[in-house]
């Protein structure tokens, strides 16, 4: 480079670049050494936030291009209790085929009686399915099998379950059917309800000859449609059939989902699981920034020489800086390139080893996106970790080759750059808010973010002034250990803040899990319910109740009227267009769960407005869940217009109450007036709780005469319920710990550099102690203190601060008790000093082998 | 008759190199008598500094025979090594190597706190008086000069009171003052302790203030002369 070109460099920034440009490219031919870990802590934390995406993508992808198979046709109609009437029926069928459906739960029995199970019972008519596929394991049509008398396919695990083979008898309701064959696939059963039991198929006739279906039977009533002519082809097409419906069917409560999202429920969730897990793996970007602000630092301080020598020939400021920032560019891009691509190939490992598991086949591919988000997160975390020791390269002044080196001074940036900085910082924040559902919070989550990082900071310098500042240990060993912690330049702020940061998000993870579990299978409440039983006819209550009683005299059974319903009207805005917080917006999605009441239900308790008088007769009134009121922007005096039985039934708000949800005992959003509901025909929703000592074979005993005596009624056992729940949960959190574990893993990669940088550094110590007559041993003995004092220090800190994340999540967030586990505590403290011993210990024994003599010669 | 303190016999190392084999050091025969001060000089390259690494037990000799202070180092492990080295050899080098995580008076004091001894920062501080350093004890090394440096690593080589002083160029990285004052030091400090020296130099004038002069070239022994001759 001569001089003149240096100083023909124009001062505008724009020309300035070119220089740079070149510059950078001069440089580059030294390779990417001392930018290794920048480059794994970039391409880590992109290919978490793209593999994550990807997926969901796949995912997406499989959802839209499968969705008619998925839904059984072009739209489906669904509602609860009531079938078609001619009319409907009428208008349907003008608009293409229309193939029906009903959908309950019941008790599946051996015929003997000495065994039972909780089904989902699907009756289909002649045309099922219009799209997709129903393949029985022997290879017959769907339909042949069914059409033959009192016939039934099941999933193979109710055979298990109930000891049958094909050709046996079960018993359904009042009716014994033979299954002919077994499920292997049913295409459309992702876009039901959330399943509780194996499937059973029948034809719609068999299904009513079992008795199960008369008013007010739980059933739901699906009606799936291959649209005539183009209507269904198009987005447009399915739309307007959609306002169709609503203009000429107003009051029959339809809720209709058509073939572009076949399953809202599934969608919505992977949609927060992939919002959760992007987070997740910004956290892991985040803690892979220390690693990127200590690869710059060290960087620029190695190149201070060079920079003096770039000014004193004419360089300005601003080309230093140009060139520096594009070199992070050009690193934060070769990250970002490595993460997209990685991340890329994480659902097809995913889909190769787990495939059983995903609810949907994944059309794999990569959407713009989901590279977008990952690639705008990369550079804008590495811009916010790189700015501020690149604002310190600028500042080195030509001086430097003059006279010897003392030690730099830690000057702040210029106000560029720290704005700079405060700007990178606001637009990942901005970023991660904005694309989040929650964005509350998403918002609470840059909150912690920054606590996190601040208090880790805090601790890391803290530590360095303690150990500068205390009395010299007698111990050599531990005086070493100690002038290291405190030395300026040393390790203690960076592994701190890097493995503290991993660290506290894994310690709230774990003790979230733990509670959840703990809540799920220990800390079921005393008086929760041992079962919930469907459908109990009205006049059959006392005789339900004295079975139950001649049983088990201690038990206690307490029943509630039972419809369900959709809420099409929210004060007076239609439901479709109401916009409110992921925690009130399901009440909204598919039907509800409605009762009636003369007095406050059990478990409830009145917080605002007055609960009606006993015999009331005047308008419909019903009483909201006080929280869910909120979320929905109601207040007393308000109306809530419901659905059912195909009917419109507005009532006006009078009380609002609050529900312990966590009692499991018979609780409802909304509760009606007796007057409102009592005409309409519906059953009892009945909890059945068991003394604590009941033993099993009494319990099954009961379940068998429950049976033989109520045939119409399911019993759904609790703890059945609770442990299939917990299986899926237990599923979701494994991706969860995953996730987390990566950030961990981006903590050990800043570790590795920032012991890698101070490897030079450290060897020569070590030698220097050896000609003093140190033995190994005792340079050992002074690694490991070092290590252990930072190991220990800072996973007691984020042990506390992921209890408290976690205990702000459990208890105000989830609502749930708090649990601390001693043993996920034990694990994140296990796991701190394995990964500091790991990568320490390697470095340390490097530091040992390392031969005295190429340190000592003069350099 | 007194025994020598150093004694080299037919010792050669022999380094390997991607290029394949490099000798070193080339059957090297030296004896120091106690209290003596022994120059090294010779071109670059000739072996000087490789030869102050055998004797102060930090490289390990191919073949041939290594007696220090008593102990036989061909026969000894890295950890044997630096437990006789630490009480018995005091080293001072070119570039320092102080540890920069620590002050002066920590520095000096290391090798008297690695020996055990409870005085060991009322010893340092002695000494870095008679360095001329009492008011830089609470300094690190990076906030020193260089002559300030290299007279905390004086101090700090001496602060067991070792019979072998191993000194390689310890000048080289000082300004002509500076570099005097230094040596002048080191020499009174060896004379006072009437310990043994070892001075790898490439100035004539610094060698001759030695009793004796050793020439070295190729990895041999060239000339043995009298110093003052």
């Amino acid at each position: 480079m001569s001089v003149t070109a240096l100083e023909q460099a124009p001062r505008a920034l724009l020309s300035g670049w070119p220089l740079a440009l070149r510059l950078v490219l001069r440089e580059q031919r030294n390779g990417l050494r001392g930018f290794y870990v920048f480059i794994a802590c970039v391409a880590l934390g992109v290919a978490v936030i793209t593999g994550v995406g990807s997926l969901a993508d796949a995912l997406r992808a499989g959802f839209e291009r499968q969705g008619e198979a998925m839904l059984g046709g072009d739209v489906v109609l669904s509602r609860p209790h009531k079938p078609l009437d001619a009319a409907e029926r009428a208008w349907l069928a003008h608009r293409g085929t229309v193939s029906e459906s009903a959908n309950m739960r019941a008790m599946a029995r051996r015929v003997d009686g000495s065994d039972q199970a909780l089904v989902e019972v699907k009756g289909v008519d002649g045309a099922y399915p219009l799209a997709g596929e129903v393949r029985l394991a022997g290879g017959a049509a769907l339909q042949e099998v069914l059409r033959d008398g009192a016939a039934a396919a099941v999933d193979p695990i109710l055979l298990a379950r109930l000891g049958l083979k094909i050709g046996d008898q079960l018993s359904i309701g009042t009716l014994q059917l033979t299954v002919r064959d077994t499920i292997e696939t049913e295409s459309d059963r992702l876009s039901a309800r959330l399943t509780v039991g194996p499937r059973v198929l029948m034809s719609l006739d068999t299904l009513r000859r079992t008795g199960l279906i008369e008013p007010g039977s739980l059933v739901g009533w699906r009606y799936a449609l291959k649209l005539s002519g183009d209507a269904g082809k198009t987005g447009a097409g399915l739309r307007k059939f959609r306002d169709d419906v609503k203009a000429a069917l107003p009051e029959a409560g339809f809720t209709i989902r058509d073939r572009r999202d076949p399953s809202p429920r599934v969608s919505q969730t992977l949609e927060r699981l992939r919002q959760f897990l992007t987070l997740v793996g910004l956290t892991a970007l985040l803690v892979g920034g220390v690693g990127v602000a200590n690869a710059v630092a060290t960087y620029i301080d190695r190149r201070r020489k060079v920079i003096a020598a770039f000014k004193s020939l004419g360089a300005t400021s601003r080309v230093v800086f140009g060139l520096h920032l594009l070199q992070v560019l050009l690193m934060a891009g070769i990250g970002v390139a490595l993460g997209i691509a990685l991340g890329s190939l994480i659902p097809f490992g995913l889909v190769a080893w787990f495939g059983d598991m995903l609810p949907i086949r994944a059309d794999l591919g990569l959407g713009a996106d989901s590279v977008l988000v990952a690639s705008s997160y990369g550079v804008l975390v590495a811009l916010l970790f790189a700015l501020w020791p690149l604002g310190r390269a600028e500042q080195v002044r030509p001086a430097v080759l003059f006279r010897d080196e003392v030690a730099p001074e830690r000057v702040l940036p210029r106000p560029r750059i720290i704005a700079l900085t405060l700007s990178a910082a606001v637009l990942v924040a901005v970023l991660a808010i904005l694309s989040a559902d929650a964005r509350l919070l998403a918002f609470y989550y840059c909150l912690a973010v920054v606590g996190i990082f601040a208090v880790f900071l805090l601790l890391g310098s803290l530590v360095s002034w303690v150990a500068r500042r205390i009395p010299r240990p007698r111990q050599p060993e531990l005086a070493l250990a100690v002038g290291n912690l405190g030395a300026p330049g040393g390790l203690t702020r960076s592994i701190v803040l890097s493995l503290g940061a991993g660290l506290s998000l894994l310690v709230a993870v774990m003790l979230v899990n733990s509670s959840i579990v703990a809540e799920l299978t220990e800390r079921l409440p005393a008086e929760s319910p041992s079962y919930f039983v469907l459908d109990i006819k009205r006049p059959e209550i006392a005789a339900f109740e004295s079975l139950v009683r001649r049983e088990f005299p201690g038990a206690q059974v307490r029943s509630a009227p039972m419809l369900r319903g959709r809420i099409v009207k929210v004060g007076q805005r239609p439901a479709e267009q109401v916009k409110a917080p992921p925690e009130a917006q399901w009440v909204l999605n598919g039907d509800r769960g409605l009762t009636y009441s003369e007095g406050v239900p059990e478990g409830s308790r009145v917080v605002a407005g007055s609960w009606w008088p006993a015999h009331y007769s005047g308008e419909p009134l019903v009483s909201f869940e006080a929280d869910i009121a909120k979320g929905l922007g109601l207040k007393i005096g308000d109306s809530v217009t419901v659905n059912v039985l195909g009917r419109n039934v507005t009532a006006r708000i009078a009380n609002l109450r609050e529900v312990k949800w966590e009692s499991l005992s018979l609780n409802f959003v909304l509760v009606f007036s007796p007057n409102t509901l009592a005409g309409a025909p519906h059953n009892l929703l009945a909890t059945v709780t068991l003394p604590k000592d009941a033993p099993l074979a009494a319990e099954a005993i009961l379940a068998q005469r429950m049976g033989r005596e109520f045939p119409a009624t399911t019993a759904v056992r609790v703890k059945d319920a609770i442990e299939a729940f917990d299986a899926i949960f237990q599923r979701i959190m494994v991706a969860v710990r995953a996730a987390s574990g990566i950030t961990l893993l981006a903590g050990a990669f800043v570790l590795a550099g920032a012991l890698a940088t101070a490897q030079r550094r450290r060897i020569q110590q070590a030698v220097i102690l050896k000609t003093l007559g140190a033995t190994r041993r005792r340079i050992l003995a002074s690694h490991l203190a070092e290590y252990a004092i930072l190991a220990v220090l800072t996973s007691f800190i984020a042990l506390g601060i992921g209890a408290v994340a976690a205990w702000i999540t459990v208890v105000h967030i989830m609502h749930l008790d708090f649990v601390f586990s001693g043993a996920a505590a034990a694990e994140a403290i296990g796991l701190a000093v394995a990964l500091v011993g790991l990568f320490g210990g390697f470095g340390t024994w490097r530091v040992l082998r390392a031969p005295a003599v190429p340190y000592l010669r003069a350099e | 008759m007194a025994q020598p303190v150093i004694s080299l016999d037919g010792v050669s190392l022999t380094l390997t190199s991607r290029a394949g084999p490099v000798e070193v050091l080339r059957h090297v025969d030296l004896h120091v008598m106690p209290g003596e001060s022994v120059a090294i000089v010779g071109p670059s390259g000739s072996g000087k500094t490789s030869l102050l690494m055998v004797v102060a037990g930090l490289e390990k000799a191919s073949s041939g025979g290594v007696r220090v202070a008593g102990h036989d180092f061909m026969a000894l492990g890295e950890d044997a090594l630096a437990l006789v080295r630490g009480p018995n050899i005091g080293i001072v080098f070119q570039s320092f190597h102080l540890v920069p995580t620590m002050t002066a008076l920590e520095n000096v004091a290391l090798p008297l706190e690695f020996a055990g001894r409870p005085e060991a920062f009322d010893a340092a501080r002695a000494l870095l008086g008679e360095v001329g350093l009492s008011q830089r004890a609470e300094h690190f090394p990076a906030q020193l000069s260089g002559g300030e440096q290299q007279r905390v690593a004086i101090a700090r080589a001496l602060s067991v009171r070792p019979q072998i002083i191993l000194a390689d160029e310890p000048t080289g990285n000082l300004d002509g003052t500076t570099g005097k004052q230094v040596i002048d030091l080191l020499f009174d400090l060896q004379r006072r302790r009437q310990a043994t020296m070892l001075l790898v130099t490439h100035d004539s004038d610094l060698a001759r203030r030695c009793d004796r002069m050793v020439r070295m070239t190729n990895g041999q022994v060239a000339v043995e002369t009298l110093a003052c001759a």
